[in-house]
């Protein structure tokens, strides 16, 4: 009983995952304006516990009242795209899509500009940003939804789920982010591997159909290629489908909801809602499970096409065993490797960012054994999570009393 | 996308593709379809479609070439003279900066 996936696998996810989480370390390093708070999301009403002055139980039930809403929206999207897509409502879902990567392509990237400049203190005119942010955008918006090399494919979707963390790190009341983060284990385990989960019937309806799902917002480590309509097609290509781990930034979808709402799209500091980035997260966060579709179902599927055309097949039998993991699950990961450095501390982050990388290996070995769609937030935030309060509470003072006394280890 | 993987009369479809595209005020899809189109063009065997992407990826790098140039010079222009020109900088400034420069 082979693995299906062995150490290149794990390593072709862990150079974008780290690729992510050091942008949005890096950003929140330098950059003051993502821990500032400057407004709150529509969603997370209860943020006295913000205010220097709030006790813990303030802050205790604001974080998990604010988690619960939060959670109660992301289900309500969840749902809505998987009847849209069960009633075939396709136009509807690639509208959305499109609609939310711009706004992150263009909107938050552009922000995200001026802000790195402000903090270099450089000076830049207009027309250049211009130019810059046209440029990106539109090359973004090719390489993601249409035809473009992997590799920019790849960096593009790593800098706008950078992008999508960076933004929820800013927008979310503190203690509401950790809760944030364990009550999305809790869904993702939920929702992918319950019978009933939404995001597990969505995964199953794809595979009925033969579909790749929503393949604008997966992230997969090596190339897709994949011919719906097999029978058809006079080539007829293999369709291989790569174990997914998916998990689709359905937030990012349901961002464009949000900004039909949005009555003025400024998205100034004064504003006291920020719904924009809302929506995004949920669609992210909707569809999050890590979705293996088995290379048992694979290989039903391509044995049956693969007979009658051998010849001009055989070329391409090698299948290419490629992991894909959804955007939302790097955007989870950069929010919690950002919320961790942002209290300041290198060692917390490395603890967080090592802990990371573990519970994607072991997810990745849960995935080579049980070859199914699997979660992959669970692993690695509890990991994520453990790792950040261990290390803060107990870790810290010890080495800081340790190079206080200068005793090495 | 994996070139190798895409029929030739789709390659170039892409390639031409890209190259019209760029017009459209973007260097960065010409540098992008030159780039990812160069080996095909000029490191592969013969092929039908080879001589027409050649002139596409040859094109795209020329417009590359010069909307480099253009782009620096006014850079360079602009950061040199930020100051000197007073209002008009200012009011085309996206980010003036802080302090005395």
């Amino acid at each position: 009983d082979t693995l299906l996936y062995g150490a290149k696998h794990v390593i072709m996810l862990f150079v974008p995952v780290s690729l992510c989480m050091a942008v949005v370390v890096a950003t929140i390093s330098s950059v003051t304006f993502y821990t500032e708070k400057g407004g709150y999301l529509v969603y997370t009403p209860f943020h006295d516990g913000d205010k220097a002055d709030a006790d813990t139980g303030t802050k205790v039930w604001q974080s998990v009242a604010n988690a619960l809403i939060l959670l109660g929206v992301i289900c309500v999207m969840t749902i809505v795209l998987l009847l849209l897509y069960k009633f075939r409502c396709y136009k509807v879902i690639h509208g959305w899509l499109i609609a939310s990567s711009l706004m992150l392509l263009f909107l938050f990237s552009y922000i995200y500009l001026g802000v790195v400049l402000q903090a270099y203190n450089v000076a830049m005119d207009y027309i250049t940003v211009a130019l810059l942010m046209w440029n990106f955008g539109v090359v973004g918006m090719i390489c993601i939804h249409w035809k473009g090399p992997l590799f920019l494919q790849q960096a593009y979707l790593i800098v706008i789920s950078a992008l999508m963390a960076l933004v929820f790190i800013k927008y979310l009341p503190d203690w509401t982010t950790w809760v944030v983060l364990g009550v999305m284990v809790i869904w993702d385990l939920v929702a992918v591997l319950c019978p009933k989960g939404p995001l597990r019937i969505l995964v199953e309806t794809a595979q009925e159909r033969n579909e790749p799902i929503f393949p604008a917002l997966i992230y997969s480590s090596t190339m897709i290629w994949s011919v719906v309509g097999m029978a058809d097609d006079g080539s007829d290509k293999k369709k291989k489908k790569k174990k997914k781990s998916k998990k689709k930034p359905e937030a990012a979808t349901a961002e464009p909801d949000r900004v039909e709402e949005e009555l003025d799209g400024g998205f100034l500091e004064e504003r006291p809602t920020r719904q924009l980035s809302q929506s995004t997260e949920e669609t992210a966060r909707a569809v999050r499970a890590a979705r293996v579709l088995g290379d048992t179902e694979n290989g039903q599927r391509t044995n049956s096409p693969r007979n009658p055309t051998r010849e001009e097949e055989e070329e391409e039998e090698e299948e290419e065993r490629g992991v894909k993991l959804g955007l939302g699950d790097f955007i989870f990961y950069g929010v919690l490797v950002g919320k961790a450095s942002s209290n300041g501390d290198w060692n917390t982050t490395l603890a967080c960012f090592v802990a990371i990388l573990i519970g994607l290996c072991f997810t990745l070995l849960l995935l080579a054994i049980f070859r199914k769609a699997l979660p992959a937030l669970p692993i690695s935030i509890t990991f994520g999570l453990i790792f950040n309060f261990t290390t803060s509470l107990l870790v810290q003072p010890f080495a800081d009393r340790l190079s206080a006394s200068q005793v090495y280890i | 996308m994996d070139l190798a993987k895409v029929k030739d009369e789709d390659k170039l479809n892409l390639c031409r593709k890209y190259y019209i595209g760029g017009f459209a005020f973007l260097p960065f899809l010409w540098f992008v379809n030159s780039v990812w189109f160069f080996r095909e063009a000029f490191l592969k065997p013969e092929y039908q479609q080879q001589k027409q992407i050649k002139t596409y990826v040859i094109r795209s790098m020329i417009g590359t070439a010069i909307w480099i140039a253009i782009i620096t010079t006014w850079v360079v222009l602009f950061q040199t003279n930020r100051v000197a020109w007073g209002i008009t900088a200012d009011k085309i400034s996206f980010l003036i900066p802080k302090g005395i420069p």
